[in-house]
């Protein structure tokens, strides 16, 4: 139960660390201009330095994994997002797994029952719970937007539109908001619920998820019930975007607990699981292509081995060869 | 196979899903335009309006004004109840005349701050707003 509760403290703290030294102590400008400019140096520099890192690294051979038909011979139907025989199509299968979790689809459930039962079953709802709750995030992200541009990019207004077309409460209540906590709540019961998955957690599975319900539950307060001005809340973000250092404006201090918790998220992304992000871009299982009976593929850093041919070392013991009734290949 | 099925399932269940939140829509919907035509509009009184301040302070109308003018509308098109009693004691008519009674002086009142926050309302789908009116 410690690994639950520590990174739950923890997430508590951090709430009341901006709150308190706002609220009592007027540290306005070191919670809503430092911090956020050193959080926001500090996230793009470490996941720079964790891509690059693992870029640098060669993947020598093709690793593939069996889900599909490979490749053969032309009558041959085969399976072009499961074994993907060119780039392009190994691209597509990336960008499924970015957009659909298909790896997530074909999750199975093992269980052993009451008696000598024991049941084989495909589960699915890992695969919508993390569907949920990524593209709640996605869609969240993409509204801020309206914090930092004069005039939202043409894209995001239908996002946004359609975010709110339930037309519930004044000021419109966002789907996206309901669910990525309903998700955040599931994900955080799914791995307390059985005990296989309580085993293998860790603090840092759990921190994650309470950090960003933090960071959700101190937005939806500021939205519908104990309120900020947005005006000033405004002047501050359209500050970060033009990266000025004015000092900002009288916000309440629910907003800085909002922006410290996401200045934390910035700073403890690189350096944690939530690399994922970037990482599921250049995952070897799912970019490279399956062309290993197309092309043959070197490793770069095998040593140079001196070959001797057949034909060399004939030419060094033809004589010999012949005195013995050995047959040769050149007189 | 048994992918297969499961894809089918959830592609079914999104689809109810969906239709679900349709139904209930259209039920919410249907509810509401029931009572409309079940309850009359009552007429409004004219009630004085007292220009010189505000309903509520500033502070509480820059955070609260789109909940208090939905309540308003729902009391005044849904009940039928135009009269508001501010805490102290003075009496407004429950309508969006009121506040651009003063406001409306300034054709960008609403519009300042609304397009700073990139916040669009609903008001003007149905009323003139001040900047079409000084148009």
């Amino acid at each position: 139960m410690k690994k639950v509760l520590m990174p739950l403290a923890i997430v508590l703290l951090l709430c009341l660390i901006p709150y308190v030294a706002v609220r009592y102590a007027g540290q306005s400008y070191l919670f809503g201009v430092i911090v956020p400019y050193a959080a926001a140096a500090l996230f793009v520099s470490g996941v720079l330095f964790r891509l690059f890192d693992w870029l640098r690294r060669p993947v020598p051979f093709r690793i593939t994994t069996t889900a599909g038909q490979e490749k053969t011979l032309d009558w041959i139907p085969y399976s072009r997002l499961d074994s993907p025989a060119t780039p392009m199509q190994a691209w597509v299968r990336v960008l499924l797994e970015v957009f659909l979790f298909r790896s997530l689809f074909r999750n199975n459930k093992a269980e052993l029952r009451e008696g000598p039962g024991f049941t084989f079953a495909s589960s699915k709802w890992l695969w919508l719970g993390g569907l949920a709750f990524h593209w709640s995030l996605l869609v969240i992200g993409l509204r801020h937007a309206r914090f930092f541009f004069v005039e939202l990019p043409g894209f995001i207004v239908p996002v946004e539109v359609a975010d709110r077309f339930l037309d519930l409460t004044l000021p419109a209540f966002y789907l996206t908001d309901a669910v990525v906590l309903a998700a955040a709540t599931f994900l955080f019961v799914r791995r307390l619920r059985d005990a296989k998955l309580r085993i293998i957690s860790l603090p840092t599975d759990y921190f994650p998820l309470f950090l960003i319900g933090a960071i959700a539950v101190a937005g939806v307060l500021m939205r519908y019930v104990t309120k900020a001005d947005i005006m000033t809340i405004k002047a501050l973000t359209m500050g970060f975007s033009e990266m000025s250092f004015e000092p900002p404006g009288d916000i309440a201090p629910v907003f800085y607990v909002h922006l410290f918790l996401v200045s934390v998220l910035a700073v403890y992304f690189p350096f944690s699981k939530l690399m994922h992000m970037g990482a599921i871009f250049l995952s070897p299982t799912r970019n490279l292509c399956n062309n290993s009976r197309q092309k043959r593929h070197v490793n770069p850093w095998n040593r140079a081995v001196k070959f001797r041919t057949y034909a060399e070392y004939e030419d060094d013991y033809r004589e010999k060869m012949k005195k013995a009734g050995l047959p040769v290949e050149k007189e | 196979m048994s992918n297969r099925i499961s894809a089918i399932l959830a592609l079914l269940i999104a689809g109810a899903m969906f239709v679900a939140a349709l139904l209930f829509m259209q039920s919410v919907h249907g509810a509401s335009s029931a009572l409309r035509a079940a309850a009359p509009v009552a007429v409004a009184r004219q009630v004085p309006i007292d220009s010189t301040r505000c309903i509520a302070s500033t502070v509480y109308m820059k955070s609260h004004h789109m909940q208090l003018l939905n309540q308003w509308r729902h009391d005044s098109v849904r009940k039928g109840n135009r009269a508001h009693v501010t805490s102290d004691g003075r009496r407004f008519d429950k309508s969006l005349n009121t506040c651009l009674g003063c406001h409306a002086s300034n054709p960008m009142f609403c519009f300042m701050c609304h397009e700073y926050a990139n916040v669009k309302p609903t008001c003007w789908n149905c009323h003139i707003s001040p900047m079409e009116a000084t148009r």
